[in-house]
């Protein structure tokens, strides 16, 4: 498998994000680096609030710029810059190589039309193809995307699917022109727990099939378990860990990561009870001095309060800690 | 819709007998005897129990003759024809500009929000509002006819004649469907559907002209409707003001007289025309709004 | 390790200190912002500043400005302002203007009174009623308020100043009629959504009474939409009453009103326009003061919109 992984899609180096609130500027992505090979899945991992998801939005160029804005840093997609690609070249790209799924299905489809429309309406802002075949790429599209009956479905109303259904919709949307990259920010989080597997087997299948680049945005640890091949773990803004995902789930390193799995209720171990992080994030307009974490890490040194540690290792495994520990049980 | 219909019917023929008084002295001179008063009564039905009168009136209606004025004795049909085509052109000019000028208007203000044409779009829609259109229409009147002399003050039915009463008409129509379609366009451009459609590459163009004003449409088609109710309860007043001989004029016109055929028959048609206008509203606001469709 | 070991570090002690400020001014902050945003919501301010300038004017301006709005001098008719301490003029049977504004805008502001506050109590009783019961009750609510609503007002008024006579009482009971049809509308709707809300389902499975769940429970959630409507009513009110007064039907002399004024104006617009202007400007003001103030509550109190006010340009 790891022959397959190829070269680097997506590579973000040192991505700073600031947003504006309440009349003060302050930094809820630091300094964030990462990629993306294709045919992987990449899993960003973190409590909500960490900037998963605005540093999603940033690589489809989709921030609201007038609350966020990237003040440093660089997003390559094939070795281009997307940050200084103009307005129309990154919207060619858009769904064409680089496409995003999002968390709730049910609000994020224009509810006056019909699928097919919004299906073929993309398609065709895309490819030059007549409206007929525009409407067979787009049953295609539903049909991997395993929706039933794709073709009566092409005039039905968003309002007439369930969520499971629609989700599916949004998957055919976001594939219907074989991405390189995908994003996908919570895409079951919304969904019926019995729903959820269906659709991240079906997620899995289409990545492994169209061999793409995924990065897969969750705080749901039972998801990353099931599809990543990586996963990068992030904390107030910046990545903590990133490892391979049998890495990271037999040797954690970074005391926030133990802290996470400790806090997946393991069945089998019967451990007794859940094992929760003491103390929350700080808030971004009170960064600590040092280590993001140290406020909440019982290994915290007074090194950890002095400096900032940096992400360190390279290829299968980083962290950013100065006291690592062995994981105890 | 048919009972409403039937409803209003009834409480305009009642509002209007009740408050026609003594409709005889109208159309009579003073100096008729009272037994020839009774006769005239008599002959036009005033004798009988007011149901039996309103049966009578409307089979009359529904077999085409509603009857003739108790002033001039002008065929009501006749009436009709002449004042309704006025008013048609009037409240037609009117509803047109209402969504001619307002859409255009709220969807740039939306799209350029907190811009000096956002700012002076929306004091021209205040202040569109707190204007009442009879003031509007002296202001109206007194700087284009008498002080300017550019256009004439009153009258029918020349284009030029029926500039200023269709702007006046339209005036506080336009100032409210600003509103309505900023506000729309703003609630919809907050939408999780825009950033899908966004992250789909379309343009913002596409995105803002197609997907959030059809969108926003939604609750101004149901405004189109309820507008077509206002500008008949303005014309009362605007046509009155420019000496505009349509409907609403009549009208007016035959409350102060007493004559009631007129005014029973002109109230009632205008009413039926605010429960179409209701009941289009309604229908639209239905079919621009797939998830009220019913679902086969 | 644990915490008292680690707050020996300076470092984190600092951090500490600084972190519970930030967390104090955030507490602290909630009372400063609302405060601050009344007063940077200028549309609020303005129409709050109008509206007492106007309700003053009402009330005050009689008290210090000694003259009788029904006196008439014939010499002294269609005279500009401040002749011959007229401060606004004189009207064609040379009755003093400044007064009659005056009393003019207690007739529109007493009138948008009493329609506001009919159509506030029966509109929030009735949509409340109708929107929680259901049923062949709601339907009756519905299609009768739906039948009035989007009545042209001026036409109902016609009719009942009909029946009635002419004069404010059929004015205030027309606009209030229509009004009410407007706020049962909101409040239905308000109420139709509420009661599947699972607050209210609480309530009934644990066995609350339909009055108690109706003004415990769903009257705190109307009264926000039906107070920000009635503020628009309040100028609906005002300009309904200032047209039917314009066409006769309303307050009648030699009580004054603002649209009976500009039409007494209306004749004279040559010789002298502030008899209709005063007027005119009068009731433009007053319906902006009450707009604005409508549209600034509205601002305040609904967060999609309060979202779209903190948003700035980042530099």
């Amino acid at each position: 498998m790891k022959e397959e992984i190829q070269d680097n899609l997506i590579q973000i180096h040192d991505l700073r994000i600031s947003i504006y609130s309440e009349g003060s500027y302050f930094d809820v992505v630091k300094g964030l680096s990462l990629s993306v090979c294709s045919n992987e899945i990449l899993c960003l991992v973190g409590e909500s609030g960490c900037g998963k998801s605005i540093t999603a939005l940033s690589v489809m160029g989709l921030l609201p710029t007038d609350v966020a804005q990237v003040t440093n840093g660089e997003i390559l997609f094939r070795g281009q810059d997307l940050l200084k690609l103009s307005a129309s070249d990154m919207r060619r790209l858009r769904s064409d190589e680089i496409s995003m799924i999002f968390q709730d299905p049910i609000t994020s489809l224009d509810p006056v039309f019909t699928i097919g429309s919004l299906l073929t309406e993309i398609i065709r802002v895309h490819r030059n193809v007549g409206s007929s075949e525009a409407e067979n790429m787009a049953v295609d599209a539903l049909e991997a995307a395993q929706l039933p009956n794709a073709r009566q479905r092409l005039k039905s109303y968003p309002h007439e699917l369930s969520g499971g259904m629609r989700q599916r919709v949004m998957i055919a949307l976001a594939t219907a022109l074989n991405p390189a990259v995908l994003i996908a920010d919570e895409p079951t989080t919304a969904l019926d727990v019995t729903v959820q597997a269906q659709i991240l087997e079906r997620l899995r299948e289409r990545q492994r099939e169209q061999k793409m680049g995924m990065l897969l945005i969750t705080h749901d640890l039972a998801v990353v378990a099931e599809v990543a091949d990586r996963v990068a773990v992030m904390y107030a803004g910046e990545i903590v860990e990133e490892a391979s995902v049998q890495t990271l789930f037999d040797k954690p390193q970074h005391p926030y990561t133990q802290g996470l799995l400790g806090a997946i209720p393991d069945i089998t171990a019967r451990r007794g009870s859940l094992h929760a992080i003491p103390g929350r994030v700080p808030p971004p307009q009170v960064p600590p001095p040092g280590c993001e974490f140290a406020p909440r890490c019982v290994h915290a040194l007074e090194e950890c309060w002095e400096s900032r540690p940096l992400l360190e290792g390279s290829g299968e495994g980083k962290l950013r800690c100065f006291n690592p520990q062995p994981l105890i049980t | 819709m048919l009972i409403v219909l039937l409803i209003s019917s009834v409480a305009v023929f009642y509002a209007i007998r009740l408050s026609g008084g003594d409709a005889t002295a109208a159309a009579l001179p003073g100096s008729a005897t009272e037994e020839f008063r009774e006769e005239f009564r008599a002959r036009i039905g005033l004798d009988k129990p007011i149901y039996l009168q309103y049966f009578a009136y409307m089979g009359k209606i529904l077999k085409g003759d509603p009857g003739h004025s108790i002033t001039n004795n002008a065929s009501l049909v006749e009436m009709l024809k002449e004042h309704g085509k006025n008013s048609l052109v009037l409240g037609g000019a009117a509803f047109a500009l209402v969504f001619l000028i307002g859409v255009p208007l709220g969807v740039l203000a939306s799209l350029r929000r907190n811009s000096w044409a956002d700012h002076g779009i929306m004091s021209f829609s205040i202040a569109g509002m707190a204007i009442p259109n009879f003031w509007l229409a002296l202001l109206a009147i007194w700087l284009f006819a008498s002080t300017f002399r550019i256009l004439p003050a009153a009258g029918c039915c020349s284009g030029k004649q029926l500039i200023l009463p269709a702007i006046v008409l339209a005036f506080e129509g336009i100032a409210l469907t600003v509103r309505m379609t900023r506000s729309a366009m703003i609630e919809n451009q907050n939408n999780d559907f825009v950033r899908t459609l966004r992250a789909g590459g379309l343009s913002e163009w596409r995105v803002m002209g197609k997907h959030v004003l059809r969108n926003a449409m939604i609750p101004i088609i149901s405004l189109a409707g309820l507008r077509i109710g206002q500008i008949v309860g303005y014309a009362l007043i605007v046509e009155q003001i420019f000496s505009w001989p349509g409907i609403g004029q009549a009208l007016v016109t035959a409350v102060l007289r007493r004559d009631y055929p007129v005014a029973q028959f002109f109230s009632l048609v205008l009413v039926v025309l605010v429960v179409l206008g209701n009941w289009l509203a309604d229908t639209g606001y239905t079919l621009a709004n797939p998830r009220l469709r019913r679902s086969r | 390790m644990n915490t008292s070991d680690k707050s020996l570090f300076t470092r984190a002690i600092q951090w500490e200190q600084e972190l519970i400020v930030h967390e104090e001014t955030l507490r602290a902050n909630p009372w400063r912002k609302r405060f601050q945003s009344v007063f940077r919501n200028k549309m609020l301010l303005t129409g709050v500043i109008l509206g007492l300038v106007v309700l003053g004017l009402a009330l005050l301006g009689p008290l210090f400005y000694d003259a009788d709005y029904a006196r008439q001098s014939l010499r002294n008719a269609h005279k500009p302002p401040l002749y011959k301490g007229y401060l606004l003029g004189t009207d064609a049977f040379g009755r003093d203007m400044a007064i009659r504004l005056f009393v003019g805008f207690r007739v529109s502001l007493f009138v948008a009174a009493a329609v506001t506050a009919l159509s506030l109590l029966v509109g929030v009783a009735l949509g409340m009623i109708g929107g929680y019961v259901g049923g062949s009750t709601d339907r009756v609510v519905r299609s009768s308020t739906d039948f009035i609503w989007g009545f042209p007002l001026i036409l109902v008024a016609v009719l009942l100043v009909g029946g009635l006579g002419e004069g404010l009482f059929p004015v205030i009971l027309a606009v209030g009629i229509v009004n009410v049809a407007a706020i049962t509308r909101v409040v239905r709707g308000e109420v139709v959504v509420l009661k599947e809300r699972e607050f209210v389902e609480a309530a009934r499975a644990a066995g609350v009474s339909r009055f108690r769940i109706m003004w415990r429970h769903l009257l705190p959630n109307v009264l926000a939409p039906a107070l920000i409507m009635a503020s628009y009513l309040i100028a609906v009110a005002v300009i309904a009453e200032a047209a039917l007064s314009f066409i006769g039907l309303g307050a009648q002399p030699p009580l004054p009103s603002l649209g009976k004024m500009i039409a007494d104006g209306r004749g004279f617009l040559r010789i002298n326009h502030w008899e209709a202007t005063v007027p005119g400007v009068g009731i433009v003001v007053l319906v902006l003061a009450v707009s604005m103030i409508g549209d600034g509550l509205r601002d305040h109190f609904d967060p999609r919109l309060r979202h779209e006010r903190g948003r700035k340009k980042l530099k």
